[in-house]
């Protein structure tokens, strides 16, 4: 019942953040960090098929461009646009995927990291899409009634559902068979093999559905911030993405991916640093985890439990 | 597909139809070949041993029997269908399922997660209904967490349905390989050295396992090292040797064979179990 109550006062809580969080700079960066998660997911379900990927702002990008052209130049309501922006990450990420997908392992980590460099450099260099200027005067979503989505308050209950929809998603993926032929082929590809498990189709799968996931968060950045440019979606932030997941933990594909997009996003803000010392910060915050707390900040409690143990046995094997 | 098996007196036919075949099976590593010119049957129901020195081919013959790497040569025929060079996944789902020789499992999960995991192809609900969690979908999955707990309690390992795999001993790991297997609900079941590093009770225990597994019509495929217990569980063997076939028959005569005494005695002078 405590789990409950906590539970109910956290839905609460997040509800009614906007009246909490009073500057429009507080609710611009809990907007980015329900991006930064919806993302960070995207990279844990690929993880959770034994893959890592250092592309995943790639897909952001293409959902953000994709539903941005759609509605500059075709003229469709972003509501229409935004469904088929995620569609055409997913046809994307389909054509990508059927090629690196065969090859897991390091092969794989390289070349989702190439499609990023391309996917930056092909919007970066085709002036149709904006050159490395980007796309400026982005039109915000069309309103519903009376919610026109100027404010920072009507974003965030959208960015808000999309999060919770990806979360429902995902964790009915995860709990289904679908999610445990992904556990078994991250655990064991061989074994997982025998079961009759075809690992390139179930991979592929996890990689588009990652990548539409990732699509629909880009729709909604492009015509929230107004403006889109390559920049933002270089390699770098795919190696955010990957530290999103890695802190909160990896094998935790929902609550990790929350945990340390959460703190990766707001702990700049707090210790007050500048961005140049921010990718130092960073940097120094994945070695330290990886040699010290390579389960992520989630397995702290299982980490606490060991330790009365290992004392035990410590001191049982001194006695004898 | 009706053959002739040689030295197949069991039954008193003459004729018996096979469940996996091999036709001049030749698989290579640079100029080394593993396997060369193999064939191989094997009969339904029974249990059918593959023993050999170290490097007789034996392994190498279980990876491409299941898929795992491709023969350069020759057919594998299962249920009258030519199967050779399909993917291990393929292979799988078409009946023959494989427990390995080193403890291959899925350490990390709990002893009932390890199997069921092992029920992926045996869903008649697609993965869409799954995702849904439409109420017949989670019916059938209560129903196959019930046939996993089925699976424990025949193989014995009931009681630690709850412990992490790599907490297990290293003898009830190697029984909770074949369970795996044995959730893939195969027709022909690959076992690699089942018994390596158990002590004579286990090893009685594994063997009466194995006798039990057959009952449910299951055809056994069996490499292993220890002669005694092959002698004593198998219908049939076969004796490799560089990768050919040097001897076939029942333990019997295999016991009595020239050839396969020096190619023994040749390869490791310690089993004697063979001469007498």
């Amino acid at each position: 019942m405590k789990e409950v109550t906590v539970f109910i006062l956290f839905g609460i809580l997040i509800l009614l953040l906007p009246l909490i969080l009073k500057s429009p700079y507080q609710m611009h960066l809990i907007i980015m960090l329900c991006i930064n998660i919806i993302l960070a997911m995207s990279f844990a379900m690929l993880f959770s098929t034994g893959l890592i990927t250092i592309g995943a702002a790639a897909f952001w990008a293409v959902g953000a461009y994709a539903s941005t052209l759609f509605v500059m130049n075709l003229n469709i309501s972003f509501w229409l646009a935004l469904p088929l922006a995620s569609v055409t990450t997913g046809v994307i990420a389909l054509v990508f995927g059927s090629i690196i997908v065969r090859t897991p392992g390091v092969a794989f980590v390289v070349q989702t990291m190439v499609i990023n460099m391309i996917v930056v450099q092909a919007l970066g260099q085709i002036d149709f899409l904006g050159g490395w200027g980007g796309i400026l005067g982005i039109p915000r979503p069309n309103p519903i009634g009376p919610i026109k989505f100027v404010s920072k308050t009507h974003s965030y209950y959208l960015i808000l559902f999309l999060l919770l929809l990806t979360i429902v998603l995902f964790y009915a993926l995860y709990s289904s068979r679908i999610g445990r032929a992904w556990r078994s082929i991250r655990l064991n590809p061989r074994l997982a093999q025998t079961l009759g498990i075809n690992l390139f189709r179930y991979r592929l799968l996890a990689f588009i559905i990652a990548s539409v996931s990732a699509g629909w968060a880009g729709s909604f950045y492009a015509h929230y911030f107004g403006t889109i440019e390559p920049g933002t979606f270089s390699v770098f932030k795919s190696i955010y993405i990957q530290i999103y997941s890695i802190l909160g933990g990896l094998n935790f594909y929902i609550m990790g991916p929350i945990v340390g997009a959460f703190i990766m996003t707001l702990m700049p803000e707090f210790l007050r640093v500048g961005k140049e010392i921010e990718p130092i910060l960073t940097g120094g915050i994945l070695v330290l985890l990886v040699i010290f707390l390579p389960g992520g900040i989630l397995s702290i409690p299982e980490r606490i439990s060991f330790f009365p143990k290992m004392l035990q046995d410590a001191s049982s094997s001194s006695r004898g | 597909m009706l053959r002739p098996v040689a030295g197949d007196e069991r039954c008193g036919l003459k004729f018996v139809m096979t469940l996996l075949e091999t036709r001049s099976l030749s698989k290579y590593f640079g100029g080394l070949a593993a396997i060369s010119q193999l064939d191989l049957d094997v009969c339904p129901l029974e249990i059918l041993g593959l023993i050999g020195p170290n490097g007789a081919g034996k392994t190498t013959l279980f990876n491409v029997l299941n898929g795992f790497q491709k023969p350069n040569e020759g057919r594998v025929i299962f249920k009258g269908q030519d199967i050779t060079g399909l993917k291990a996944h393929k292979i799988a789902q078409l009946g023959i399922g494989r427990a390995f020789q080193a403890s291959t499992l899925f350490m990390r999960l709990t002893v009932f997660d390890n199997v069921f995991n092992g029920f992926h192809m045996n869903y008649k609900e697609g993965g869409w209904r799954s995702f849904l969690h439409t109420p017949r979908a989670r019916k059938e999955e209560r129903n196959i967490k019930q046939r996993v707990m089925e699976i424990l309690e025949f193989m014995g390992l009931a009681e630690s349905k709850d412990q992490l795999a790599q907490n297990l001993p290293y003898g009830h790991q190697k029984i909770l390989g074949v369970c795996i297997a044995l959730a893939t609900e195969p027709t022909l079941l690959l076992l690699d050295e089942p018994l390596n590093g158990m002590n004579p009770e286990e090893t009685s225990t594994v063997l009466d396992l194995l006798n039990k597994v057959r009952e449910k019509g299951i055809t056994i495929l069996l490499v292993e090292h220890n002669i005694d217990a092959v002698m004593r569980i198998c219908d049939r063997i076969v004796v490799l040797n560089h990768g050919k076939k040097i001897a076939e028959g029942l333990p019997r005569e295999i016991g009595n064979n020239k050839e396969v005494i020096d190619a023994y005695l040749g390869a490791d002078e310690e089993v004697d179990g063979i001469v007498s």
